[in-house]
Parts: C-alpha cells; structure tokens; sequence
C-alpha cells in the first residue's frame, strides 16, 4: 500500500463506507488471514466466523489505520486477536460433556519431536501465542519486520520469540531465523 | 531450508486451507449490510481528552511542588501490584456524534429492572430508563487507543459505573499469553459526566482480563485466565480501589485443565451473599462446553455447580433459575441451580452464528445482543422480540 495511490484511493472510498472498495482493499489480504485463522483454530466454519469478524472490525476502525502503512500485518493483528477470542463465540454448538475427555498430552511433548514424532500434536499442544508466531514466520513467509508488526513489538524481540516458540515444539531446535 | 524446517513448514501448511468462493460470497455480503460512516470526531475528541488529561496533572504536579508537598500515596507507596499506578486523575467524558452502523458491538448492563446501559461500537455509551424505550447518549471515557485495547464496563444504577480500558503492554517479553496486560480501571458517579481513573491496585500484569462486573457499589469483579493455567477471579470490596485475586477456579468433573485446554470465566452475578459465574470450557479435542461456578465467601473461592450436557449459552436469570440458548427455538432451563435440566420452550432466535450477549435485569427483564442488535424479554426468557428495542445511535 506504501506509495500505491490505488490503495489509497480505495481506503478513502473504504472509510467513507464503500463496502466494494473496503472489499477490494482487503481482498489481497484475505487469504493469508483465513490461512492463519486455520492454522490457529484447525476448523474452517471458526476461521470463516473468526475472519468475517475481523473484517467488519477492520472496517470500523479504518479511521485509525494511517495512510501509507502495510495493511496485511494490521489486518492480521485483528485476525489473531479473534482467534484468540473466538472460543467463546460459537452460539451453538451441541456436544455433551461426556465426550469432553481428559487427556494426558504433556507425555507426548517430553517424549519430544525428536522422537520422531507427531508434528501435528506437537502443534496442537503448542501454546497459541508460539503458534501465532510460528505461524506467520513459517507458514504466511512473513518477513521478520512485519512479523514483528503483528505481534506489535520489535525485530529482535520478534526472533527471539520465534525461538522461544521452536524450543516449546521441540527443546533443543535450532533454526536459522533472520530474514 | 535444513529438513526440520521443511517439516515444520509441511505441518502448519496442512493446518490450513484457502479462502473458499462461498467464504468469499458471503463476506461480501456481509460488508454490503453493514456501511460504517467516516468519523473523525472520536479521534478529534480523544486528542482533545489527553490533552486535557496532560493539563490536568501537569497543574496538580506544580501546585503539589509549589507546596513541597510529597507525592500521592498511589504513586509512591509499593503495592502488591506490580502494575504501574497512573497518576490519580478525573476526567470530563466525552459527547461526541455517534456513527453507527449495524453490524457492530454493542456491550449490555442492566442493573435494575428500567435501566439499561449499552456501549456501541467501543465507542459511543447510552442508557435507558425505560427498558430500552428511549436512550439517552451519555458522555463515555475519551481515552480510547484502539487496536488491540479493550474496553469493558458494568453500571450498578443510572449513575454508577466502571469501565475498563485493558491491553498488552508491548514491552513485556511474550512468555506467556497476555504476559503482560494492563488494565486501567475508570469510575463514573454521574453518569459519564466525569470519570475518575482509580489505582485499582493488586492486579497482575499476567493474564488476560475481562468480564468486568460489579455487583454493587463496592463489589466488584474482575476474571483473570490464559491458555496455560485455571483462572481466578480478581474481587474489590472498595469501589475499585484495591483488589485481591481468588484462589484458582477448580477443575470440572471429566475435564483437566492443560495448556490450550483451560476455562474462562463469564460475568460474576450477584444474588445477596452469593455469587454465581458461568464460564466456557475448551478440551484439548476442541469440544466446547458451558459450567457455572457459585462462591458463598465474598469471591475468595469457587465451587463448581454444573455442566449441561450441552453446548450453548447460559443466561443466569435467578439465584436458581438459569436458561441455556442452545439453537434456534430451543434451550433448556433449570430452576433448582443446576440440579436438573429440562427442554425450556423460548421463541429465542437469531441470524448472526456468533453467541449473544445475554443479561437480565430480574427475574422478567433480560436483553440479548448480538452485532449490535439489541432483543428484549419481559417474561423471563420465553418470548423475545428483535424490534421492541431499537439499537441506540441506528
């Protein structure tokens, strides 16, 4: 968006209540906010509900989104924000408690992914602010800046979350992290 | 890319999945309903507000080094918070020319049986005397910042009210969800005219925080959670001023609280001595489900009550009676506090697939909103009606 007058010609029409031009704008973003809503909530009606909410909440608070910054990071900052909530958001949903079932999932984590390994659990056990992180990083290829303007705080901080994230996956992981 | 990294990247891309065209179609349907009007004014206001706030401390700072008198005891005396106290400070609330357009949030109170509360948009703050009749706009807190902040509030009467400005302070390392999350605690006697923000001391940085309740003029609530550990429940016996975190609220039967698998409590209700709170629960399968807790100590602890056998929201219209909307047309009731469950038959429907917010003012008045749209009950549940209330600023 920096410097591209289209942009910003749909951000005027979009704050002065132009659903196409709001529709256009988010369109390039769309997708990577519906793949990390996936990603955080592992079922496509949450992260349709989760994404639906963040837009009409991006919409309404267009006024403080500034000329000339990155649509994609902001948008996906609200994105995860609704993930976060969206647990408690479902109206209905009908499951009787008794298929609520105990689980004793840290043994996996101990046995570690080097044990070869169940990355999937691995992820689903994974705290969801590590798989926000990990996700933008590994899955979205976010550059390590806007990684950082998602999670609202610096570069360094940005990478030393991701490493903070691949331990809790895996102890003792190194990957290369610094684009 | 070394193997490990490429099966991390295998793993998250098979978590996810595109945009579908139906998901496409109905978004734009969705932006089509609802057509937020430009509005600069809020922020204009809020400048305006901070530098108020600014002028406002700076003169008391100098009269207090005028004086060489010593500091508030808010900004000098430790407390068991290691949140920073602001200074103490009032401030005007703010009028300000509400754009609204449905879809949006609206948040309820209803702390008698004529009076309402409602908070549009984060924003725009009316109340009615009169059931939702006629709304009045009243002046709301001018420090909104957006983003990631939340607001919360809870009035105990046409007066009386809290509200709440929370968020993560970006300076925290992130250890933890919400590791550090701030809340600033505002109190209004007159209505929205002035607002005065309290120490609120006593309240962590970890863990998220909502479900702002009071009870009365000097009870008040406060919930506490995060993806790794049992809630609590912060409690104030002072109007705000000092607050004090409960023991963890235990476990459920048939449930273990693990990392991404945890409670999160609801808005505490008070009915005399006892309070009751429901909360939601996510197993580490994904399975949703809905349980209500009960304290007789003031908020130091809390005992589970019960757990429905299914998934929908529980409105606490009573001490003992309680109704859980569970689909269109359909939710069950209890009267004797969860001892026994039934089929209750209410005409309770709505379009929007996110969960209501449901309060009741008594034992017949209770509203639900959702999206900004307000429904009205005047016999405890059984019939509701979407157009007997009119969203206020619509």
């Amino acid at each position: 968006m920096i410097g591209d007058p289209l942009a910003e010609e749909r951000l005027r029409r979009a704050r002065a209540g132009d659903a196409f031009a709001f529709g256009e704008l988010l369109a390039p973003v769309l997708d990577s906010g519906f793949r990390l809503a996936m990603t955080m909530l592992k079922d496509r009606n949450a992260a349709e509900d989760a994404v639906q909410e963040a837009a009409l909440k991006s919409w309404r608070k267009l006024d403080r989104f500034r000329y000339g910054a990155d649509l994609r990071p902001w948008f996906l900052a609200i994105v995860a924000n609704e993930c976060r909530t969206v647990r408690r958001s479902r109206w209905w949903q009908v499951i009787r408690t008794d298929e609520v079932e105990p689980h004793d999932h840290l043994t996996g984590l101990e046995g570690g992914w080097a044990n070869s390994i169940d990355l999937n659990a691995a992820l689903d056990r994974l705290p969801k602010h590590h798989l926000l992180t990990l996700t933008l990083y590994y899955h979205l290829d976010l550059p390590i800046e806007e990684v950082a303007r998602v999670l609202g705080c610096s570069t360094g901080a940005a990478r030393q979350r991701i490493h903070r994230a691949l331990a809790a996956l895996r102890p003792g992981m190194v990957l290369e992290v610094g684009r | 890319m070394t193997p490990e990294e490429r099966e991390l990247r295998r793993a998250l891309d098979s978590r996810s999945e595109g945009v579908s065209p139906e998901f496409r179609a109905r978004l734009s349907s969705a932006l089509a309903e609802g057509r937020p009007t430009s509005n600069f004014l809020p922020a204009l206001a809020a400048v305006a507000a901070v530098l108020l706030v600014l002028a406002t401390v700076g003169v008391l700072l100098l009269a207090r080094q005028a004086r060489n008198q010593p500091p508030p005891l808010s900004a000098s005396t430790p407390s068991a918070s290691p949140t920073a106290t602001p200074p103490s400070s009032q401030v005007a609330g703010v009028l300000s020319q509400p754009y609204i357009a449905l879809p949006t949030d609206a948040q309820l109170s209803a702390p008698s049986t004529d009076v309402i509360w409602v908070l549009m948009q984060d924003e725009y703050l009316f109340r009615s005397i009169d059931q939702g009749a006629h709304w009045e706009q009243r002046p709301t807190l001018p420090l909104f910042h957006g983003g990631v902040q939340t607001l919360e509030m809870s009035f105990v009467n046409d007066q009386e009210g809290w509200m709440t400005v929370g968020g993560p302070t970006p300076a925290t390392p992130a250890t933890a969800a919400c590791a550090g999350y701030r809340i600033n605690l505002w109190h209004t006697t007159d209505a929205g005219t002035t607002w005065q923000l309290l120490p609120a001391t006593g309240i962590a940085l970890s863990r998220c925080k909502d479900g702002l309740s009071f009870v009365d003029s000097n009870r008040g609530f406060l919930d506490a959670w995060d993806q790794q550990s049992a809630p609590i429940i912060y409690r104030t016996l002072d109007g705000g001023e000092t607050w004090t975190a409960s023991s963890a609220l235990p476990d459920p039967p048939s449930f273990k609280t693990h990392t991404n698998s945890t409670i999160q409590p609801g808005v505490v209700r008070g009915y005399g001595s006892m309070l009751l709170v429901p909360a939601t629960g996510q197993a580490f399968s994904g399975n949703e489900f809905q349980d209500v807790y009960r304290s007789t100590d003031g908020g130091a602890t809390w005992a589970f009550v019960t757990a429905p056998s299914a998934y929908g929201q529980i409105a606490l219209v009573t001490a003992s009676r309680w109704i859980q909307l569970l689909a269109p047309s359909s939710a069950r009731e209890t009267t004797n506090a969860g001892a026994s469950w039934h089929q209750y038959p209410t005409d309770y429907t709505q379009a929007a697939p996110i969960a209501p917010q449901v309060v009741f003012a008594d034992s017949m008045v209770g509203y639900a909103t959702v999206r900004g749209s307000i429904a009205r009950t005047l016999d405890g549940g059984l019939h509701w009606s979407w157009t007997a209330v009119k969203s206020p600023g619509t």
